[in-house]
């Protein structure tokens, strides 16, 4: 059961970023551990798309210092974060 | 007095040897390391055949060795060209093809991305990752090889302000980006101009936050080491990130701070920004596109203590005028001015009868003459014939002016104002946008009949992009793939973020598309 939530997670948080993100700067597939600011797959706007989007879809709340490198640099580490907040 | 942009460096290596000149991700780089690093580098490159003049591309993500390739080049007698690390190879390639670079400063990663025939075509490249082994051969050449260099003192070269010092491209209306030719009197001009206006000293701690392509990081860089004082670099695992950037500011003590509006409108809507912790903050500079006077009149309040300047100038002048936001003025203030020129710098409006704009609300295209004028475009003489024009206003001597496209306004209070533009150049996050580039790169693939890109104000990041579309099938185009096929041209800040079909474009009576009718539909 925690598997399966857990690939759930990730798997929205993927589809969002490709969907509503990556689509739109021509980029069309990411691994799960690249750095999507180096790759410019989301720019400054986009990351407070993803943290609106991470918020309502998860019912996390996710403070401004909390927006940070180490926290969105990647699929990964988006779910690690959530994760971390829906144990709570 | 220093006529060359490395005698800046010189000169405060000898003053600060052990000061810090730069500092990125929590390293730093001496002004002695600096100074003795970009000697070696110099060295290397002018025993590999580098002349003076020649092109030396620097392609990879800001680092300390930014600033090492930057002095090097120029120590060498050469001229760098900063290339855009996140634009598609395919830009790159062409933008090495068009200025002729032989030797390119990059890493592995960056290297890699490129095309065969275009790494083939380069004599080599210099490894500034640490990657690449003695052994790699001839055409690549490990950053350690530095070591093998004497750092001190730098090779002679015969060097005069009028020499070139770099290159810029920008974007270009006609699909290609183009390059802007810089000396080392243009750069320089600016350099003294601002060492004056905004007292800099070696105690000040200067923040980067433009990419190195971008002609505000030549105050960042440039005044910074001119004052002794110490660059930081803004590096992209802080830059999008507005509570980090905020901490930076902080933990850093930086006292002046330079960046487009759409970086400080972020730090003021989500960093929680407050004067007291940030006490050592004494100076804003901003630049590249319009500060909304809602956001620019909070960022105001909330840093009582910082004086605030607009900068304005395009790429081909750097900055040419300016304004020192008056805090009394503007709580009644509608339009932010541009402001005044900068000493050493003439700027005047021409208006339609092709006189210059001598009375208080007169209109016209902005005109720039003085030091800082680029000449012109690399490799472009068309384009520059066009854009960089001899001085009529003036019979006695021969000399140019650059004429802007910018089309300003006179004010009652001596300043001038930006009304718009002449031509379909936006402004989006600061960058520079040709509307033809992005229609271009839609024309180029094959589905596509015809393409409008129109500009959609916003007042976060100044314009978003949107396509409208005519296609041969329509069936077979899919938003996606176009917006992908737009990847591989052109960088990813001109990507249209909404592509819309129709069966053809609206046409005005002379068969042109009619993008004041595509303006409207948007705002609708």
């Amino acid at each position: 059961m925690a598997i399966e939530q857990t690939a759930s997670v990730k798997d929205q948080i993927r589809e969002f970023i490709q969907r509503d993100l990556a689509s739109a700067k021509g980029v069309s597939s990411f691994s799960d551990t690249e750095s999507l600011m180096e790759s410019g797959v989301i720019d400054s706007l986009g990351i407070f798309r993803l943290v609106a989007f991470l918020e309502e879809t998860f019912r996390v709340r996710i403070g401004d210092e909390e927006i940070t490198h180490d926290n969105l640099q990647s699929v990964d580490s988006i779910e690690h974060m959530v994760l971390g907040k829906m144990k709570k | 007095m220093a006529y060359l942009l490395q005698q800046l460096l010189t000169r405060s290596a000898a003053l600060y040897p052990e000061k810090p000149a730069v500092w990125a991700r929590k390293r730093t780089l001496t002004y002695r390391e600096l100074d003795e690093r970009s000697t070696q580098l110099a060295h290397l490159l002018q025993k590999r055949g580098l002349r003076k003049g020649d092109r030396v591309g620097i392609f990879f993500p800001k680092s300390l060795e930014s600033v090492v390739c930057m002095f090097g080049v120029i120590k060498a007698g050469g001229v760098y060209v900063p290339l855009d690390p996140q634009a598609p190879a395919e830009r790159v390639g062409y933008i090495i093809g068009n200025c002729g670079i032989r030797v390119l400063l990059t890493n592995k990663d960056r290297r890699s991305a490129l095309a065969p025939e275009v790494i083939a075509a380069l004599d080599y490249c210099v490894m500034t990752d640490g990657s690449g082994s003695n052994g790699s051969g001839n055409k690549i050449v490990p950053w350690a090889m530095l070591a093998e260099y004497p750092a001190s003192p730098a090779p002679e070269v015969t060097l005069t302000e009028t020499d070139l010092a770099y290159i810029l491209y920008t974007s270009g209306s006609t699909g290609r980006p183009k390059g802007v030719m810089l000396s080392h009197q243009n750069a320089l001009t600016f350099v003294e101009w601002c060492a004056e206006k905004f007292k800099m000293r070696a105690e000040d701690r200067v923040s980067n936050h433009a990419p190195l392509h971008f002609d505000l990081s030549v105050f960042d860089v440039y005044n910074a080491i001119e004052a002794g004082a110490t660059v930081y670099l803004v590096t992209e695992d802080l830059a999008l990130f507005p509570a980090s950037l905020a901490s930076f500011i902080e933990a850093q003590q930086i006292t002046v701070w330079y960046s487009v509006p759409s970086a400080l409108m972020l730090l003021l809507l989500h960093a929680n920004l407050k004067a007291e912790k940030l006490p050592h903050l004494r100076t804003i500079l901003f630049a590249g596109e319009v500060f909304p006077m809602k956001y620019l009149r909070q960022l105001a309040e909330l840093l009582p203590g910082v004086e605030l300047y607009n900068l304005y100038g395009p790429t081909e002048t750097n900055v040419c005028t300016y304004y020192r936001v008056d805090r009394e003025r503007l709580a009644a203030m509608e339009k932010l001015p541009i402001g005044i020129a900068c000493e050493n710098t003439e700027v005047f409006a021409v208006n339609d009868q092709d006189q210059v704009v001598t009375q208080a609300g007169g209109s016209g295209e902005l005109y720039v003459r003085g030091p800082a004028v680029t000449y012109g475009y690399w490799a472009d003489a068309e384009k520059t014939k066009k854009m960089v024009v001899p001085n009529r206003f003036q019979p006695n001597f021969n000399e140019n002016m650059y004429r802007t496209g910018d089309l300003v306004t006179l004010g009652e209070d001596g300043n001038y104002y930006f009304q718009g533009r002449r031509d379909s150049q936006i402004k989006s996050r600061g960058y520079r946008i040709e509307l033809g580039e992005i229609e271009s790169a839609l024309l180029s693939h094959p589905g596509v009949r015809e393409a409008a890109a129109v500009a959609i104000p916003d007042d976060l990041i100044g314009n978003r992009i949107k396509a409208v579309v005519a296609a041969h099938d329509q069936q077979e185009l899919r938003i996606a793939d176009l917006q992908q096929f737009c990847a591989t041209r052109i960088p990813k800040y001109m990507i249209p973020e909404q592509i819309e079909f129709c069966t053809s474009l609206p046409k005005t009576s002379t068969g042109k598309i009619d993008r004041v009718l595509l303006a409207q539909t948007n705002r609708n």
